[in-house]
């Protein structure tokens, strides 16, 4: 797969948006500081970006043919504004749209049957992008040139000790299409970003096991005791080698990784107490950005400070919370 | 005195050959691309399966004899470091250059140039290449040599710690024919030397087909190797190197975990590296699974695609050392009647 | 009220402003959100959306919930490419997570009914909470030596399931008439499949106090990150325009989803009213079921 280098067009993450809202304006960050050109939507009110369908798609609630349609609308805005470069902020959406490339390719007819139904719908014509990546892909491909610019890097001030970080790269991102991304066992995306960073990698037996998000079973409540015990899972896995964090490319994992730990901790009595970061906080950190103001690590259930400690990245601990006096009291209808 | 017969390949049907040949009254040159005569088998520990006496403990004994069988039959010319460069002209006049400028007339041709085991690598889930006790069904067989790294004795290349528990996992990542059998030979073998080891084979199949093989594989069964019906989906490296593996037995419907000091890749065999060259410079076609194509297959099956060539041994696909054999017999016998009729 | 009266003022109350800032900010979807009312919107607005579309697909769907399973698997643009021979070897279930955590639960069991073109045991299939144990992780995919695509499988099952009521004959399967309305009411309304107040710390407990902490300023905190609770802008939690929004609904229209989502309903009425129960009653019964 080429990893295209300028000219991206950036479609949102609804897991990210709603659970760790910086990481995805992260994103948008990192290709100004690389200086490249990118939007993420059209600039009239009905060119704006939506979800994928990638949640709704494999909860079972929408049909292929849907996500078809859904997924080209955001394909067409993209090349009514120039952009033939997708880069999705979530790994589910790029299994979504490679999974729409795929039928093209090998469904005959499906392409002008699309096409006319989009006609209809709104308007717009099938237009298929020249490349479809990860937001992870990018940082990755520029991960030379963001370490050039970093302030800190993965290693123990202290010590000298390059920090251990376990990469957990998306099923979706994987699995699905491995022959895409250099197969789905020793992918390089995560790993590559934490060596030209200065840490070591960890190779642990769950390390290719998911991370249990699972769709419905993390998002309906009674069903979230299979993500519960996929994460307890990895994470026994990964304590014998002690590492300082977790690298992660998608939105789920970053999420679910991060926050059931606490659970875990409730109900088992252990700590792991391991941060689960995406790709783009941890180049956040490491450019020295704030992690509360900018980076956002506030969200973070596992807290995010300690390895902030290790690599010597200074902190206003007080900024985690809003001051009462300046937080909006919402109250929920 | 006959033409002489070019025998391409100095493994055990490569002597085969030249030696039935040489009992028919025909002169040959053999040429074989390495130093020594033998081929793989000077590297197995053991035969199988153990009808007769002549099994073997360690291959080189086998390829011995065999040797000291050619050698003793003045007709067939020796040339070691030598491989077949160029050959034109049509049977039975073939004119043959070889890597170290000579030349030679003959005949008739043999193809004897045998197999090549699979390169595991590329197979990432199993982590070959990568975990030190990640091994291939070769590596052991030279482990379970008296004259391998270890003296014969089952070991974690990772730490050379005595290994009690193997995993061999069958078909990576296809069949060749012999692999079950094989396998299941290993696995009798360390369970015979170690009646304490704890053996899995993780199969899909066990094509234990031929004769004796089906008595090989309960034999293996009583001394205790246990067989897991399932396909195993990736290995994972433990903290102490030790390798773990996840397999379904699908038999029973029941999740199998464990945990080996070594995981043994049953690979599957290729043709040799060279089959694409030398089938250029013979002429000769090959099938769509690389291994040399016969002209026609139950009629002339050593023959290959064009006139005065023949075909023995795994050059046409994996077999047994005894299969080997009579075809190294077959086709010494096939262009000896070539020549006589010339 | 009436059907059209109950969409304006669902929408006048959606896009009322409120100055914050620089940012247009949308005061009440906050509460609107999950709510009975929107729901009840919704069920009247794709129900009107359905009868005026004339989508292919549609239609497409509305045969295919009064064919048998095997022609499913035969037509399904995503079934009939998913399954091409299984030699039950095992790897997807030792590779599944799902198979891991539910004792009972085999992958292979699902493609063996596929195979074995059993309507009875398709029918016995789709009744069962087996069918809903996948995570949809995609760990079985690279394994398969045949290349079948069992995640889409079942995914493509799933459907069939809902479409012919065979999802109510399990806990697991009534669960999806909340995931209609939890996933599929953003979408309709909000233009993405998981809105940030979501994430409540009500329904999520196991994410400890620290999240809590983080929910009860959620709209400060991620307007200092650059996000758009409820405003205008690009990322977390942003108000999508209602012309986008519009054209997302006519391309799920027109891939024929409203026919599933009107099953859903029409299902959970019946199912609702058996049970002697209210639908929002019904709908916060099987959302904590299971």
């Amino acid at each position: 797969m080429t990893i295209p280098d300028n000219d991206l067009f950036l479609t949102p993450s609804c897991i990210l948006g709603a659970l760790n809202p910086g990481t995805e304006v992260l994103i948008g960050r990192i290709y100004d500081l690389l200086g490249l050109r990118w939007r993420a939507g059209g600039e009239d009110p009905r060119s704006q970006c939506t979800c994928c369908t990638g949640i709704s798609s494999h909860g079972d609630v929408i049909s292929v043919e849907s996500t078809l349609l859904v997924v080209a609308r955001l394909w067409s805005i993209a090349a009514d504004l120039g952009f033939e470069n997708i880069t999705t902020a979530c790994v589910t959406s790029f299994a979504i749209h490679m999974e729409c490339l795929e039928m093209y390719e090998h469904e005959p007819g499906l392409a002008a049957r699309v096409d006319g139904w989009l006609r209809q719908a709104c308007g717009r014509g099938l237009r298929i992008p020249k490349h479809v990546v990860h937001a992870s892909d990018i940082v990755h491909r520029y991960r030379q040139a963001l370490a050039g610019r970093f302030r800190y890097s993965l290693v123990e001030q202290a010590t000298g000790r390059p920090l251990r970080v376990v990469d957990h790269v998306g099923c979706h991102y994987a699995k699905v299409f491995p022959a895409k991304v250099g197969g789905a066992e020793w992918c390089d995306v995560l790993t590559g970003m934490i060596r030209a960073w200065g840490g070591e990698t960890v190779d642990y037996p769950e390390r290719r096991h998911c991370c249990g998000m699972g769709f419905r079973q993390s998002m309906i409540r009674p069903n979230r005791g299979y993500t519960m015990a996929c994460v307890l899972k990895k994470l026994e896995s990964m304590a014998p080698w002690k590492p300082d964090a977790i690298l992660t490319n998608c939105p789920g994992c970053n999420v679910f990784l991060d926050k059931e730990q606490w659970a875990i901790r409730d109900l088992t009595g252990v700590d792991y107490g391991i941060p689960s970061l995406s790709h783009s906080e941890l180049a956040g950190l490491l450019l020295g950005w704030d992690p509360y103001d900018v980076v956002g690590i506030q969200a973070h259930t596992t807290p995010v400070e300690p390895l902030l400690d290790k690599i010597g990245i200074p902190y206003d601990r007080s900024k985690e919370r809003i001051a009462e006096e300046r937080a909006e009291l919402v109250q929920i209808a | 005195m006959a033409k002489q017969v070019c025998v391409i390949g100095g493994g055990v049907t490569g002597m085969q050959a030249a030696t039935v040949l040489g009992g028919l009254g025909v002169p040959s040159v053999l040429v074989e691309k390495s130093g020594e005569l033998g081929g793989r088998v000077p590297r197995l520990s053991r035969t199988f399966p153990f009808f007769n006496d002549d099994g073997f403990n360690d291959g080189r004994d086998f390829t011995a004899a065999l040797e000291r069988d050619l050698r003793a039959n003045r007709l067939a010319e020796i040339r070691l470091n030598t491989s077949v460069r160029e050959m034109t002209g049509d049977s039975p006049n073939f004119r043959v250059r070889f890597s170290d400028g000579s030349v030679a007339e003959a005949g008739a041709v043999v193809v004897a140039t045998g197999f090549e085991p699979f390169d595991p690598t590329s197979l990432q889930e199993y982590g070959y290449g990568v975990y030190p006790n990640v091994i291939t069904a070769s590596e052991l067989e030279w482990m379970l040599n008296p004259r391998g790294p270890s003296g014969g004795a089952l070991v974690r290349p990772s730490d050379g710690k005595k290994a009690e528990r193997l995993g061999i996992v069958f078909g990576a990542p296809f069949c060749s024919r012999i692999c079950c059998s094989y396998s299941t030979k290993q696995a009798s073998t360390v369970k015979e030397r170690n009646p304490k080891a704890f053996v899995a084979c993780f199969y899909m199949d066990v094509r234990t087909y031929d004769r004796g093989f089906e008595e090989m594989y309960s034999l293996a069964l009583d001394r205790g190797v246990k067989y897991i019906r399932g396909r195993v989906s990736m290995c994972k490296q433990l903290p102490d190197g030790s390798i773990a593996i996840r397999a379904e037995n699908t038999l029973i419907n029941k999740p199998f975990w464990g945990e080996f000091d070594v995981v043994s890749l049953s690979t599957g065999m290729r043709p040799c590296r060279d089959a694409d060259y030398l089938a250029n410079v013979l002429g000769i076609s090959r099938g769509p699974d690389g291994f040399f194509l016969c002209r026609e297959w139950f009629r002339h099956p050593h023959d290959a695609s064009r006139d005065g060539i023949f075909l023995a041994g795994c050059a046409t696909g994996m077999k047994p050392i005894r299969n080997c054999m009579i075809d190294g017999a077959a086709v010494a016998a096939r262009a000896a009647a070539l020549l006589r009729d010339a | 009220m009436n059907r059209d009266d109950l969409i304006k003022a669902y929408e006048d109350l959606r896009d009322e402003t409120a100055p914050q800032g620089d940012a247009t900010w949308y005061p009440n979807i906050r509460r609107l959100f999950g709510t009975p009312f929107e729901r009840e919107k919704d069920r009247l607005e794709t129900r009107q959306a359905m009868e005026e579309c004339e989508a292919e697909m549609q239609a497409w769907y509305e045969k295919a919930r009064t064919e048998s399973c095997t022609w499913w698997l035969e037509n399904h643009l995503v079934a009939r490419h998913a399954l091409k021979g299984c030699i039950s070897c095992g790897v997807c279930t030792a590779e599944c997570p799902a198979a891991q955590y539910y004792t009972d639960y085999n992958p292979r069991v699902i493609t063996d009914a596929v195979v074995s073109g059993s309507e009875e045991r398709l029918v016995e299939l789709l009744k069962s909470e087996m069918l809903w144990y996948c995570g949809q992780c995609g760990s079985c995919k690279p394994k398969c030596p045949q290349e079948n695509n069992l995640m889409g499988l079942i995914s493509s099952l799933r459907f069939l399931a809902q479409l012919k009521g065979y999802h109510l004959a399990s806990a697991r399967g009534r669960q999806q008439y909340a995931a209609r309305h939890l996933w599929g009411g953003n979408l309709w309304n909000r233009a993405l499949s998981f809105y940030f107040r979501n994430a409540g710390a009500e329904t999520h407990p196991d994410f400890g106090p620290r999240h809590a902490q983080y929910q009860s300023q959620v709209d400060e905190q991620m307007r200092r990150v650059g996000a758009s609770p409820d405003a205008e802008g690009l990322f977390g939690g942003r108000k999508t325009a209602p012309e986008t929004v519009e054209e997302l609904r006519r391309c799920i229209a027109w891939g024929g989803t409203l026919a599933l989502w009107n099953q859903l309903e029409a299902q959970a009425a019946e199912n609702a009213r058996a049970m002697g129960l209210s639908i929002d009653e019904y709908y916060d019964r099987v959302r904590s079921e299971g």
